[in-house]
C-alpha cells in the first residue's frame, strides 16, 4: 500500500488542479481585442491606409453576460435578430480598379460601393426574415446616425439566392447609394472600439484628413455562431494624397520620384502606444510584388531599405508571401506598437531615392456601367467588360476566351414607371440613384498567404489575406434623370379650380338675384307721373322723394 | 370661494356679505385670480410638484443645398454651445436636412465654420446627427415632439423626455407669415406646431419649453401657441426679414445669422456654472445690429425671467 499523501502536499496539488481549470476555462471565455494598420504606396502617388481592429466575444449560454471590452451594443443586436453574419459599409468615393488593383484581397473585401451597402443573414425561419430586417434596419440607423431605415420597404433590398452569396433565403441585401458619408457615422463605430480614439492605432483618425481622401469606407462586419462567439471585424479603409514637401522632387535624371510620405504627413501625428487592452498592435508596411519584381531586377533584393526605397525604421519581421505561382511575391514589414510610446513615438514611412513606376494586377475584365439613349422609353443601362489580359498571364490558356462572371444588380421598379407624388424626395429633379452592380468571377482567387511566425498569436488581418476571397468588382452608381411630373401642378389646378367655380357661381347668384329694373316696375304699377327725385341728403345716402 | 356660485372668478358682484368680510376675502380673492393662467382655470398651473431634473434639446435645420450653409452652421453652433454647457448627446436630438461636411463644394472636409475666422470647427470630433437627410420632413418633426412613433423607431431618435423636462426647441431655415418651410417642399404651419406643442403639455412631456426661431418672420410661427409654461423667441416680427451675418469669400457663402451669431456671442461668455438670466439674453439683442427686431412671447411663461437656459 502505498503512503497517503501528507496534508500540505494535498494542498497544494489540489491548488494546482484548481488553477490549471481555472486558467482552462479563462482563456476560452476570454474576450480580445486587435488592433492593425496596413499602409502600402499607391502607383499614382497615393497611399492606402487601412485599420484593422477585431474584437471577439467568446459563445454563451444567456445574453446577459458581462462585457469587458466587447461592445455590448453588437452583442445585443446579434441576439436579439438572431443574425448569423452581417456587414455593413459606409463609402464616399470610388476605388479605383485601374489604378490601385483589383486582383488583391484589399480590393475584394475592402471596396465598396459609394454610400450605405448592408447585407445580413438570419437565424430564423424564412417567414420572419423581412419584418426582422425591417428592425434592423431601423436599429441600425439609430446606431449609426444614417439613413439606413431607408433599407426596410420592399424596394429598398432584395434576397438574392445566388447573385451575391449563396445562401438557402435567408439573405438580405439594400444599398443606398446617395447616403453622404462624415464624421457623425465615424464616431458612434469608434466608440464600438474599446480605446475609442484616445489611445492606440484609433487615435491617428485625424477627422480632416480622412475626410479629404479620395476614398474613405467603413465597414463593419459581424460573424457569429454557438461555437465560436461572436467576431466582429472594423475597417477603416482610405485612400489618401500624401501632403508632404518631401513628395514634389525631382529626381535628376529620371523624371518625378513618388511622393515620400510617413505617418505623420497622412495623418498629422506619430503613433504614441498601443491600446493597453488590446492583446496585440501593429503596423504592416505592404511592398507589393510589382515592386518587389522591379527592385530585384534592378539587383539588390527587396527588403526594407535598398537602392530604390528605404522605409523610416527597421521593422521588427519582415514576412514574404509564400504559395504564389507567379515567382515573385509581396512582402510585409511588421512593426510592433508595444515597442514605442509617448517619448519614442512610432511613425512608419517611406522615402523614395529613385523614381519607380509600378502598376497593380488588376481582376481579368474591368467592368463599367452607364447609360445610354434618353428618357424612359429609349434609355437604357449598359454593363461594359474590357479584358485586362491578366488570366492569360496567370493561367497561360492562350485559346480558351471564356470566363465565368456573375454580375449582380438592383434596378429600381420606378425606373420603367411612376411614382405617387408624394414618393418623390424633396429634389426629385436630380434624379434616382441606382446602386452599384457586382461583377464577381468565381473562377479566380484573390488570396494571399503570409507566415505565420507567431503559433500563439495570428493576425487578425493576415488571416483574413489567406481566407478564400473570389475577386470582385463593383461598378459605378448610376445616376437616371427620371421624368418627373411638375409639382407645382395642384396648387395650379386648385387655383384654376377654384376661379372658375367663383366666376360661374358668383354671375349665376348675381342673375338671380339682380333687380334692376325692379324700382321703375314698381313705380309704374303705382302709376304715379310725378317725377322721382333722387337727391343726396347730408350724411351721403341718396334718398328719393317721390 | 364665498359668493356661493362655484369656483369662477367672476367679476366682484354685490354681495351681501357683511362688509366685515370684504377686506379678510379680497386679498385671498386677488391670490386665487393671479394663480390661476390666463388661458383657462381648469388647465391650471404646470404640473404641481414636478421638479425640474433634466434638460433636452431638440435641433432643428430645415434647409438643404449648399447656400444654405448658414443654417446649418447655426444649428451647428447651438449644438456645440448646448454640448458645451452641459447636456449630453443621448439628450439632444440634431436635424440636419442636408449634409454641409462633407459636401463635395467643402473646402475643408469634416470642417463646418460659423465664422470667416475659421477659429472653430463646428463638426468637431464627436458629432452625432439624428436626423439626416431626407429624414428631416414636417413628419418626423412633429413625431419627435409629441412621441408618437412606429414602434421599430431607436431610443436615440425619440425625445423622451417626462415632465420634469426643461426642453429647447430651436429650428432655423427659410420661413414666412405663419410657416416654416422644410426642405423646399413642404412647410410646417404654425397651427401645427400650437397643436403638437398643446399635445405634448396635455401627455406631460415638459416643465418648460423655450422655443427659439431664426427664419424671416420668425415671431409669426409661434403666434398660436397657447400652452403654459413655453417661452419664445423669434429673430423678426411679421413683415421682417432676418438677415445673415457675414460672406466667407473662402467657403462662398454666408456662414451664420445674425440672431444666431448674437445669441452665441452672448453664450460663449458663459460656462456650466454662470447663473446667467434669460433677462439678460433678451437685453443683449440690439435691433440696430439684428436689422430685425427679436420678439419675445412671455404670457404664457409664468417665472420671472430670471433662471439659466440651460440649468
Amino acid at each position: 500500500m502505498a503512503p497517503p499523501l501528507s496534508p500540505p502536499a494535498l494542498r497544494r496539488l489540489l491548488l494546482l488542479v484548481l488553477s490549471l481549470l481555472i486558467t482552462s476555462v479563462a482563456a476560452e471565455n476570454v474576450e480580445e481585442f486587435t488592433e492593425e494598420l496596413l499602409l502600402r504606396p499607391l502607383p499614382d502617388r497615393k497611399a492606402l491606409a487601412h485599420f484593422h481592429f477585431r474584437s471577439s466575444a467568446p459563445p454563451s449560454a444567456a445574453p446577459s453576460r458581462h462585457h469587458h471590452h466587447f461592445p455590448k451594443a453588437i452583442a445585443q443586436l446579434v441576439h436579439q435578430f438572431h443574425i448569423k453574419e452581417l456587414e455593413l459599409s459606409f463609402t464616399q468615393g470610388r476605388w479605383n480598379y485601374e489604378q490601385w488593383g483589383g486582383y488583391d484581397p484589399m480590393s475584394t473585401n475592402y471596396a465598396k460601393p459609394p454610400g450605405v451597402e448592408l447585407w445580413a443573414t438570419f437565424d430564423l425561419p424564412l417567414g420572419e426574415i423581412d419584418a426582422t430586417w425591417k428592425n434592423l434596419t431601423h436599429t441600425l440607423s439609430g446606431l449609426f446616425c444614417a439613413s439606413i431605415n431607408f433599407l426596410e420597404s420592399s424596394t429598398a433590398f432584395s434576397s438574392p439566392r445566388w447573385g451575391f452569396k449563396l445562401n438557402e433565403g435567408n439573405l438580405r441585401y439594400g444599398a443606398l447609394p446617395r447616403e453622404a458619408v462624415c464624421t457623425e457615422n465615424l464616431t458612434p463605430w469608434l466608440k464600438l472600439l474599446p480605446c475609442r480614439d484616445k489611445a492606440g492605432i484609433a487615435s491617428l483618425l485625424y477627422r480632416p484628413s480622412v475626410y479629404k481622401g479620395y476614398y474613405h469606407s467603413q465597414k463593419l462586419k459581424l460573424a457569429s455562431s454557438k461555437s465560436f462567439g461572436i467576431i466582429l471585424d472594423q475597417t477603416l479603409t482610405v485612400v489618401l494624397q500624401p501632403d508632404s514637401v518631401r513628395g514634389k522632387q525631382l529626381h535628376s535624371a529620371d523624371g518625378q520620384l513618388q511622393p515620400s510620405w510617413s505617418m505623420k504627413d497622412l495623418f498629422n501625428r506619430k503613433l504614441s502606444g498601443k491600446c493597453l487592452v488590446s492583446k496585440s498592435s501593429r503596423v504592416f508596411f505592404e511592398i507589393e510584388k510589382n515592386i518587389v519584381d522591379k527592385v530585384d531586377k534592378s539587383g539588390t533584393e527587396a527588403s526594407w531599405t535598398n537602392e530604390i526605397f528605404v522605409l523610416s525604421s527597421a521593422p521588427d519581421r519582415v514576412l514574404k508571401e509564400i504559395n504564389n505561382m507567379d515567382g515573385h511575391s509581396s512582402s510585409i514589414c511588421e512593426y510592433d506598437v508595444s515597442n514605442y510610446n509617448e517619448d519614442a513615438p512610432l511613425d512608419v514611412g517611406v522615402t523614395w531615392k529613385l523614381p519607380l513606376i509600378w502598376s497593380c494586377t488588376p481582376a481579368p475584365y474591368h467592368a463599367n456601367r452607364f447609360l445610354m439613349g434618353s428618357g424612359n422609353e429609349r434609355g437604357s443601362i449598359s454593363l461594359s467588360f474590357i479584358s485586362t489580359n491578366m488570366h492569360k498571364q496567370l493561367f497561360d490558356v492562350s485559346n480558351d476566351c471564356s470566363i465565368k462572371a456573375v454580375v449582380f444588380q438592383v434596378v429600381p421598379w420606378y425606373v420603367k414607371g411612376f411614382l405617387h407624388i408624394d414618393e418623390y424626395p424633396p429634389d426629385a429633379n436630380q434624379g434616382f440613384d441606382i446602386p452599384s452592380a457586382l461583377v464577381t468571377f468565381p473562377e479566380f482567387n484573390s488570396s494571399r498567404s503570409y507566415p505565420e511566425t507567431d503559433s500563439l498569436f495570428v493576425s487578425p488581418l493576415l488571416r483574413t489575406f489567406k481566407e478564400d476571397g473570389v475577386v470582385k468588382s463593383y461598378t459605378e452608381v448610376l445616376l437616371v434623370p427620371l421624368t418627373t411630373p411638375d409639382f407645382s401642378m395642384p396648387y395650379n389646378v386648385i387655383t384654376f379650380t377654384c376661379t372658375v367655380l367663383a366666376l360661374y357661381f358668383g354671375s349665376l347668384l348675381n342673375a338671380l338675384r339682380r333687380r334692376t329694373g325692379e324700382e321703375e316696375r314698381e313705380l309704374k304699377k303705382a302709376g304715379n307721373p310725378t317725377m322721382l327725385i333722387c337727391l343726396p341728403v347730408y350724411d351721403a345716402h341718396i334718398s328719393c322723394v317721390i | 370661494m364665498a359668493s356661493g356660485r362655484g369656483g369662477i372668478p367672476g367679476p366682484s358682484r354685490p354681495c351681501r356679505l357683511p362688509l366685515l368680510f370684504l377686506p379678510a376675502l379680497l386679498p385671498l380673492l386677488v391670490l386665487l385670480a393671479f394663480s390661476f393662467s390666463p388661458s383657462s382655470a381648469v388647465a391650471a398651473a404646470a404640473s404641481p410638484g414636478a421638479m425640474h431634473n433634466n434638460n433636452w434639446a431638440v435641433l432643428v435645420c430645415t434647409s438643404r443645398f449648399w447656400f444654405n450653409y448658414r443654417h446649418m452652421a447655426n444649428t451647428l453652433s447651438l449644438y456645440r454651445t448646448v454640448k458645451r454647457l452641459g447636456i449630453p448627446d443621448e439628450r439632444i436630438i440634431l436635424m440636419l436636412a442636408d449634409d454641409m461636411a462633407c459636401n463635395p463644394r467643402n473646402n475643408y472636409p469634416a470642417q463646418v465654420f460659423n465664422n470667416e475666422n475659421h477659429q472653430l470647427n463646428l463638426y468637431g470630433d464627436n458629432v452625432e446627427v439624428d436626423y439626416r437627410g431626407y429624414e428631416v420632413t414636417v413628419e418626423n418633426f412633429l413625431r419627435v415632439l409629441t412621441g408618437r412613433h412606429e414602434s421599430a423607431v431607436p431610443r436615440s431618435k425619440r425625445l423622451l423626455s417626462d415632465e420634469g423636462s426643461h426642453i429647447l426647441l430651436y429650428m432655423t431655415g427659410h420661413g414666412g407669415d405663419e410657416f416654416l418651410k422644410f426642405q423646399d417642399n413642404e412647410e410646417l404651419q404654425s397651427h401645427d406646431l400650437a397643436d403638437a406643442v398643446k399635445q405634448m403639455k396635455e401627455k406631460h412631456r415638459f416643465k418648460e419649453l423655450l422655443i427659439m426661431v431664426d427664419t424671416c418672420q420668425a415671431a409669426t410661427l409661434f403666434s398660436q401657441l397657447h400652452s403654459p409654461g413655453v417661452l419664445a423667441i423669434g429673430s423678426s416680427m411679421k413683415g421682417e426679414n432676418s438677415y445673415s451675418h457675414h460672406l466667407d469669400s473662402d467657403i462662398g457663402v454666408s456662414v451664420v445669422d445674425r440672431f444666431t451669431f448674437y445669441t452665441l456671442a452672448f453664450f460663449e461668455k458663459l460656462n456650466m456654472y454662470s447663473n446667467a438670466s434669460l433677462n439678460s439674453l433678451f437685453n443683449s439683442y440690439n435691433p440696430s445690429m439684428l436689422l430685425s427686431t427679436a420678439y419675445y412671447r412671455m404670457d404664457l411663461y409664468e417665472r420671472p425671467l430670471n433662471e439659466v437656459i440651460v440649468r
